[in-house]
């Protein structure tokens, strides 16, 4: 007996010429908790949100087939009329509060169906002490952090007591204390609770070890659901050691640091210790930063710092949210006056930032028009570097497309494209991977790989330590303003906090290509 | 607790006759509240001390009509896209409006104007009444005068909605012009209307009000007053929204556009 | 000249200093709509300055002691120099159009506008009758601008759109969403303007900035109203649809308008019983619509903060004051109202005064402390 089930399901958005979703079946059991993985644009979103009947009934457009959900079908269901079976949460934190204050905001849907004063008072205590967010009570949802958002926003769907709970991406645009707050909490509620969770993720490092099942998704079509360690051996967005362990020909395939370790314990390999084949030897420093200190509204975000980036230099800049990340690219591209200490660039050079939120830069009406905007904006006429930056970030079949049409990784490479092509020698990129899947972190790391051999530099502000491991030669870490670390990628990343997974499990490698490399070489 | 609610829309002609039947009436009324000063005889006024309270009056009236066409409009019909689409544009324009541009305000009219056009007349009645409530809110300005201002605006948003159903055919360029031109009268009769309302605060001058005027001495006399305090600043005012309109009119159009299907979104089941 | 243009005020930062003063003790919204009513309606019934300044005076003892942290403490101060800017520029027009009332202070050169533009003069003899006169009737419109400066200076914004009438729930929801968008739009604004420098490599390029930064802060606000509007579907809103009584209610309205507006009519027909009947009926008929809608609706707002016997007593109480005021008035008194000519100083009469006593009291009585 299914708790949720779709059968033949096909689904057209009104205005976009193909299908959204053909011919999906999906059986969800009670209590279960189902991971749906799958690229941007393949239709996830759409599937889950058929789920409580936001598509078709909030979206419009053509509908086929039948979903049922605790046997109520959304044909004549609308979302409001599912609201107390199915809680919905969706990707951003910051838009899903209608009330500026917690409470009353988690009470919501508690006056939408009708509850008694007494039941509501009863209910919203429940789920703050369910969430772990008793102490926001009070608060205005706008001065908190993301994780604590998404968690109200969590506590907002779950104060109906509904049987089952949708979520898409809840933790894409979190950092990773936020996503881990978030994914412990759901898995909480799955096993307490017995909550049926549906949950769509590309962090599937934290995601997967919860999932009872896994299903992918591609192109509008729903695969057969399986166990994650199976589904991931074939998909290129699986975890790290999930990859090393298909590298290695382990099975079961690991999903975590814990159960790849036990698999290196138990077949020990014999390799000689890895060589950094591309590793650039680094040039002048292009972009010198010395005592730099900066403070921002009463609030020294940088106390005393000091860095040099130098040509062909690739530096992955790490730090809590707060930890002044954000303030040191913008005083190195110059947008933040220093209240002590100065930033040099070398002559000739010129320095790019690219900021965080895509969305705040986007407005032309085709991705191309987006990059040649800049060009014009900056006076140059050279169109031939509009086509270099959209075959580097592989936007080549998207050049046509309505910027804010696309994807949120998508986005993320445009807005990078449309800095970068006015010329800058280094690109400072903030936090780039954020909500990105697979193809659009490869297409980044390789688009970083040729800026740099051609001579550029990048600073990288993030928390992907993944990322740092296959693309870094530089790593400094930033502290309550001041730098902790700054060193050799390495040696930086060997350093406990941010190791990467296969440095845990086999160590003193950083990547799954070095393990291939030196398996290669055997 | 399993009832399924019926759609949004209301059937029959009943339903159709009623909201017709309250937007009529609260534009004879809301009209006939604005333009007491050129109607209203001298008998209703008891001495000449009080013709100041006439204003005072006049916006208690405004209010009632401003709580039966919302009583009207907002009825259980409003989905959650409504609702979330009203009040972030209600913020965004209530908020361009503490921009001091001359007029008084053309930072909320423009976006008003705009979203009116592409959401339909009902949304922009709508959006006009409450982009001015919170802006009053946010500013800290809410008075007597409010009433008035929520019916002008809701007036200009809900013309512009009338108005974007006819031009929406026609070549876009040519649609953000009427806009403009629509913008542009707005914001002499928005800066007129208002005007009208504090004028009887004054008695006794040369142009001030007294009941009992005849209708043409009357409009001679609010002629004469507005051009004397009001006429400059609403001109640069209407100036600067057609301006607004023009150039951000094609891009804000197309953006609006784009979500105007969520409001009542047609679904297709096949 | 428009009042439209308020001074700019700062906005709105609803912080836990806000919530915690609504939760410690002032004074529930409705008290404060109640006395800024009648603080104004004694303005109106006794214009003479003398009066007009103790009410003012008054305000600002309100305002001393209950004024809200945060930005709205401003907004009595800035409304009152809206008045007095607004009382200055009628008073030079006045004067400056106003002649034949004898007592010239000085003369000034006078030109005549074309007919197209109303063909009057400006300029010629300034009269001190007149002008006391216009600075008289300023006065008066600056006491009401203080009494509403000081109403938005106490008031709890949130608290007074909470306090709507359910059958108005969904406007008021449309005000609370609208206010909870104005911090995420600061900050899309702010996102945006540091985008556009960042594209162009720091330096401010001014040509098509306000397309390239008005584009995307609507976007992403609109982007963000979908998903707020999807968590508000998903979260069960607009599932206690419309009843009868609220189809019933709207013929009602529709009714009290016909009412209105045959008032309007009665009163040009030289009618005034026909017609205040009208009016009231219009407005009693409005209420009963309201009432009828707001029990038809059945929706229980979470934790309502309703208005406690002390709120009542208090808003009461100072409806007191215009009552006596216009007691006064009907009584007859010379001292309300105030003329230039023949020229004295305003007269202060006790009784007047008394009338004016229970205005303080919101001010002067603690309100209940929270437990």
């Amino acid at each position: 007996m299914s708790a949720i089930s779709l059968r033949d399901v096909s689904f057209a958005y009104p205005d976009a010429p193909g299908a959204a979703l053909s011919d999906a079946q999906l059986e969800v059991f009670p209590s279960e908790l189902l991971l749906v993985i799958g690229a941007s644009g393949s239709g996830k979103s759409t599937l889950l949100r058929t789920v409580n009947g936001l598509v078709p009934h909030a979206s419009g457009g053509r509908f086929g087939g039948e979903v049922t959900v605790f046997g109520r079908s959304t044909r004549t269901h609308h979302p409001r009329d599912l609201a107390d079976v199915v809680g919905f949460v969706a990707q951003d934190p910051e838009s899903q509060s209608v009330v500026d204050n917690v409470e009353r905001d988690i009470a919501f849907v508690l006056e939408n169906l009708g509850f008694g004063q007494e039941a509501m008072r009863r209910r919203v205590e429940e789920v703050l002490d369910a969430l772990g967010i008793a102490h926001l009570r009070n608060r205005d949802p706008s001065t908190l952090s993301g994780g604590e958002r998404q968690r109200c926003a969590i506590a907002g769907a779950l104060a109906a007591a509904p049987t089952a709970l949708v979520l898409d991406e809840p933790t894409s645009q979190l950092d990773p204390q936020g996503a881990d707050d978030v994914l412990h909490a759901l898995a909480r509620l799955n096993t307490d609770l017995g909550t049926t969770v549906v949950l769509a993720e590309h962090r599937l490092e934290r995601a997967a070890p919860l999932a009872d099942r896994a299903v992918l998704v591609a192109d509008g079509r729903v695969g057969a659901p399986a166990d994650p360690a199976v589904l991931l051996s074939a998909y290129p967005g699986a975890p790290v050691v999930t990859q090393l362990g298909r590298a290695l020909g382990w099975d079961p395939l690991p999903l975590t640091v814990r159960d790849a370790r036990r698999h290196a314990l138990a077949e020990p390999l014999d390799l000689a210790a890895p060589q950094r084949e591309d590793a650039l030897v680094p040039g002048d420093p292009v972009v010198r930063a010395t005592g730099l200190g900066v403070t921002l509204g009463g609030h020294r975000a940088l106390r005393d710092v000091d860095l040099a980036v130098r040509e062909g230099d690739v530096v992955a800049l790490f730090g809590r949210n707060g930890s002044g990340k954000t303030t040191l690219l913008r005083a190195l591209a110059g947008l933040v006056t220093p209240t002590r200490g100065q930033v040099t660039v070398a002559d000739g050079a010129s320095v790019a930032y690219v900021p965080q939120n895509p969305g705040a830069m986007l407005f032309s009406a085709t991705v191309r028009r987006e990059l040649e905007e800049t060009l014009r904006l900056l006076g140059h006429r050279d169109a031939a570097v509009v086509d270099h930056w959209l075959r580097a970030l592989h936007l080549d079949a998207l050049a046509d497309r309505h910027p804010r049409s696309l994807s949120g990784g998508e986005r993320q490479r445009v807005a990078i494209a449309a800095v970068a092509v006015g010329g800058a020698q280094v690109l400072l990129l903030d936090e780039p991977t954020r909500g990105m899947d697979a193809p659009s972190r490869a297409a980044l790391e390789d688009a970083v790989h040729a800026h740099a051999k051609a001579g550029g530099s990048v600073v990288l502000a993030t928390h992907d330590v993944e990322l740092a491991a296959r693309c870094a030669t530089h790593a400094v870490v930033l502290g309550d303003g001041d730098i902790v670390a700054d060193g050799d990628a390495r040696t930086v990343l060997a350093g406990s906090l941010f190791a990467p997974q296969v440095l845990r499990v086999m160590p003193p490698f950083l990547t799954v290509r070095e393990v291939e490399t030196e398996l290669a070489r055997r | 607790m399993t009832t399924v609610v019926t759609p949004d829309s209301r059937p029959g002609l009943a339903g159709r006759v009623q909201p017709a039947i309250v937007y009529s009436l609260m534009l004879v009324v809301g009209a006939a509240a604005f333009l007491y000063p050129f109607w209203l005889p001298a008998s209703a006024i008891s001495s000449q001390a009080h013709s100041g309270d006439a204003p005072l009056v006049a916006a208690a009236v405004g209010g009632l009509v401003v709580l039966a066409v919302t009583l009207e409009l907002q009825r259980g019909t409003m989905n959650g896209a409504t609702v979330a689409l009203l009040g972030m544009l209600s913020a965004v324009a209530g908020m361009l409006r503490l921009i001091d541009l001359p007029g008084g305000g053309s930072g909320i009219f423009f976006l008003v104007v705009l979203a009116g056009a592409a959401f339909g007349p009902r949304f922009g009645l709508l959006l006009g009444m409450c982009a001015m409530a919170v802006s009053a809110v946010i500013t800290g300005g809410i008075g007597p005068w409010l009433p008035f201002q929520m019916l002008a605006l809701g007036w200009m948003g809900g013309g512009a909605g009338l108005l974007g159903r006819g031009t929406a055919r026609l070549d876009p360029r040519l649609e953000v012009l009427v806009l403009a031109a629509y913008g542009w009268v707005w914001g002499f009769l928005y800066g007129a209307i208002m005007n009208l309302w504090f004028w009887p605060f004054g008695r006794g001058g040369a142009l001030d009000w007294h009941p009992g005027l005849s209708f043409a001495a009357t409009l001679q006399r609010y002629w004469q007053f507005y051009v004397a305090t009001s006429l400059g600043w609403d001109a640069a005012g209407a100036l600067a929204n057609a301006a607004l309109i023009l150039v951000t009119g094609l891009v804000l159009l197309r953006s609006l556009r784009r979500f105007a299907h969520r409001l009542e979104p047609a679904v297709e089941f096949v | 000249m428009s009042v439209t243009r308020q001074a700019p005020a700062a906005l709105v930062a609803a912080d836990d200093a806000t919530s915690a003063a609504v939760a410690t003790g002032s004074w529930h919204a409705g008290v404060w709509l109640l006395w800024a009513l009648a603080a104004a309606a004694c303005v109106q019934l006794a214009p003479s300055p003398v009066y007009v300044a103790l009410v003012i005076g008054i305000a600002s003892m309100v305002v001393s002691i209950h004024a809200r942290p945060g930005p709205y403490a401003r907004a009595f101060p800035m409304l009152l120099a809206v008045g007095v800017l607004f009382a200055v520029v009628r008073m030079v027009l006045t004067v400056a159009t106003t002649h034949g009332l004898g007592d010239v202070l000085f003369s000034t050169p006078h030109f005549g506008l074309p007919r197209l533009l109303g063909g009057f003069t400006v300029g010629g003899t300034v009269e001190l009758p007149v002008m006391l006169q216009s600075l008289n009737e300023g006065f008066a419109i600056v006491g009401v601008m203080g009494v509403f400066g000081a109403f938005n200076s106490v008031v709890s914004h949130s608290e007074l759109v909470e306090s709507t009438p359910r059958a108005f729930f969904e406007i008021g929801l449309v005000v609370v969403v609208g206010l909870a968008f104005v911090p995420a739009t600061l900050s899309a604004i702010h996102q945006v303007r540091e985008a556009d420098r960042a594209r162009t490599g720091g330096r401010p390029i001014r040509k098509g900035r306000l397309l390239r930064q008005i584009v995307p802060v609507l976007e992403l606000g609109l982007e963000r109203a979908v998903t707020l509007a999807e968590s508000m579907d998903s979260r069960g809103f607009a599932r206690l649809g419309a009843s009868t009584r609220d189809r019933v209610a709207g013929w009602w309205g529709a009714a009290s308008l016909l009412m209105l507006a045959g008032a309007f009519v009665a009163l040009v027909g030289q009618a005034q019983t026909v017609a205040t009947l009208l009016g009231l009926a219009g407005a009693a008929g409005l209420c009963a619509a309201i009432v009828l809608a707001s029990s038809g609706s059945r929706r229980i707002r979470y934790r309502p903060r309703h208005m406690r016997r002390r709120d009542w007593a208090i808003g009461l109480v100072t409806v007191l004051a215009p009552l006596a005021m216009a007691t006064v008035s009907v009584v007859g008194d010379s001292s309300l109202v105030w003329y230039a000519s023949p020229l004295a100083w305003p007269a202060l009469h006790l009784l007047p005064a008394l009338a004016l006593v229970p205005l303080v009291v919101p001010a002067l009585v603690p309100p209940m402390e929270a437990a």
